[in-house]
């Protein structure tokens, strides 16, 4: 397939250290992407570049096969509401709409109209008065209504409660359904969009750690529970990301997949096997790639550090 | 969507609220001729009153380019707009707001002829040196300040954007510097007679393309700051 977008080699360099060190990959068209990554490890600042909003200090980028700077004939089939976005001075919530819709050729009125009733959005509210939730609702309204080609949400869900999230997640699936495009998401509430993503994309310290679907994300890591002497059988030759043990019994996180034969051996020894979630699964390769490159980080450490 | 529909659509934006550009000058305008009003109704001379309180609605202009700058521009970088597509958008939403604030001026004018500076000889808008080549060329001289104090916060705000509030200082203090130099040197020569027979013989037709060569330097200077200001 050709990809709709193209990075390569991304350095964003600051006085205090680089933000992006040699950042490559591809985004397909029509997929949606889950963008994942503990805090300041690079996922805005590279979605700022990506848009031309923030420039890379080397590297290049290249949407629908042009570079986007200044490129009207490809920014205008990006939309990207950032976390933190800023709006003109005294607006209301529906004049971001309204100004919003100008931009955007296929802008979807009905469906907005359903949403800001669905988000309970004071319309005529000074969006500098909204509250956090209601803030990301604009920017949601905005990223699901432009059916921009190229979409990018900056944790959407900040300040949304669960009812106000799943309503968005819906939405984005209904929406997506109709009119496929290619939707990249940098979330922390990983396993409340798992269902959501096709790809998951996890950048750490500036680096892409894992780019692949979600199925082999969840499939990378096995767990098995059980006696200690068959879990190590079990275990053999795959790398050890996890261990606990409890007397004679204990529980166990490795890399790959036992074969069916050893899987057979080991649940006659009595040992159970789960697959692991996706939410587990980068915590415990993100650990595994900071241990490679940095300072010792038991995973147990990391429990909730992306969340 | 062609490209002039895209740069019509940031005028549309920047007039999506039409208090910065539209009513906050016409409020001024209006309380800074009821101001003069009220100061040439306590004067008891008869003679014609002048008074320059009708450039109070230009320096409004001033904030408006800059809250262009500092709070759209984010916006306008959101839903997918190049920078010169929003600087040209932006320009020209000025100069739209900069006509409505000139005509609104000429409008004024022309009442105050009419009715002899309302019946006590006091003049805001109808200034002669101003009206002398022609209504016409009243209207260009305000447009042309209200666009160069539009263009000057605009760019003021996009150095601050792009290198922060030590450099914008610096910028601000180098002309200011400038200026008070040039003072001075006039001073010093004892020109200050040549200077008011200058500006007396140049005329404000002359002075207007002065100023708009000026704003035209400023907005040139504009764009080359935003082309790597960062929202």
């Amino acid at each position: 397939m050709n990809p709709v977008v193209r990075v390569r080699d991304l350095v964003k360099a600051y006085p205090s250290g680089n933000a992006l060190d040699g950042v490559s990959f591809d985004l397909e068209a029509n997929t949606i992407y889950g963008f994942l990554g503990r805090n300041g490890a690079g996922k805005s600042t590279t979605m700022s570049i990506i848009t031309s909003q923030l420039f890379a200090t080397s590297g290049t980028v290249r949407v629908f096969g042009e570079d986007p700077y200044e490129n009207p004939r490809v920014l205008g089939r990006m939309c990207f509401v950032r976390e933190n976005q800023k709006y003109p001075e005294s607006m209301t919530a529906a004049h971001a709409l309204r100004a919003a819709s100008l931009f955007y050729p296929g802008w979807d009125h009905d469906v907005a109209e359903q949403l800001v009733a669905d988000f309970r959005l004071p319309l005529k509210t000074k969006v500098k008065k909204l509250s956090r939730g209601q803030l990301s609702a604009v920017g949601v309204i905005i990223g699901l209504c432009s059916r921009a080609e190229i979409t990018f949400f900056d944790e959407p869900y900040l300040g949304l409660d669960a009812v106000a999230r799943q309503i968005f997640y819906d939405r984005l699936i209904a929406d997506y359904a109709e009119h496929p495009r290619t939707i990249l998401m940098s979330s922390h509430l990983i396993d409340e969009i798992a269902g959501l993503i096709e790809r998951v994309l996890v950048i750490d310290g500036g680096r892409i750690i894992m780019d692949e679907t979600v199925e082999e994300a969840t499939s990378a890591l096995t767990r098995a529970t059980g006696p200690t002497a068959a879990l190590d059988r079990l275990a053999r030759g795959h790398r050890v990301l996890e261990r606990r043990t409890m007397g004679s019994a204990g529980a166990l996180v490795f890399h790959g997949i036992p074969s069916e034969a050893a899987s057979e051996t080991a649940s006659h020894a009595g040992v159970r096997l789960e697959s692991v979630g996706l939410q587990e699964s980068i915590v415990h390769r993100t650990a595994a790639a900071a241990t490679a490159t940095g300072p010792e980080l038991s995973p147990s450490s990391m429990e909730g550090a992306l969340s | 969507m062609s490209q002039t529909a895209r740069i019509a659509n940031v005028i549309r934006l920047q007039f999506v609220n039409r208090h910065p550009f539209l009513w906050v000058p016409l409020l001024v305008f209006g309380l800074a001729v009821a101001l003069s009003l009220i100061i040439y109704a306590m004067i008891p001379e008869t003679g014609p009153k002048y008074g320059g309180a009708a450039q109070a609605p230009m320096w409004t202009f001033l904030f408006v380019g800059v809250s262009a700058m500092t709070l759209t521009f984010p916006f306008s970088q959101s839903v997918g707009l190049a920078r010169w597509e929003f600087y040209l958008g932006s320009l020209a939403a000025a100069a739209v707001g900069a006509a409505a604030m000139a005509s609104a001026f000429i409008v004024q004018g022309f009442i105050e002829r009419a009715t002899d500076g309302y019946g006590m000889n006091g003049y805001v808008a109808h200034l002669p040196w101003l009206w002398e080549s022609g209504w016409w060329a009243a209207w260009l001289t305000f447009f042309v300040f209200t666009l160069m104090a539009f263009v000057l916060g605009f760019w003021s705000a996009t150095v601050f954007k792009r290198w922060g509030m030590t450099v914008l200082v610096a910028v601000l203090g180098v002309l200011g510097v400038a200026i008070a130099g040039a003072l001075l040197v006039v001073s010093r020569r004892e020109a200050w007679g040549e200077v008011i027979a200058w500006f007396a013989t140049a005329g404000s037709l002359q002075l207007t393309g002065w100023l708009a060569l000026l704003t035209a330097v400023l907005a040139g200077l504009s764009y080359l700051t935003l082309r790597r200001a960062v929202p």
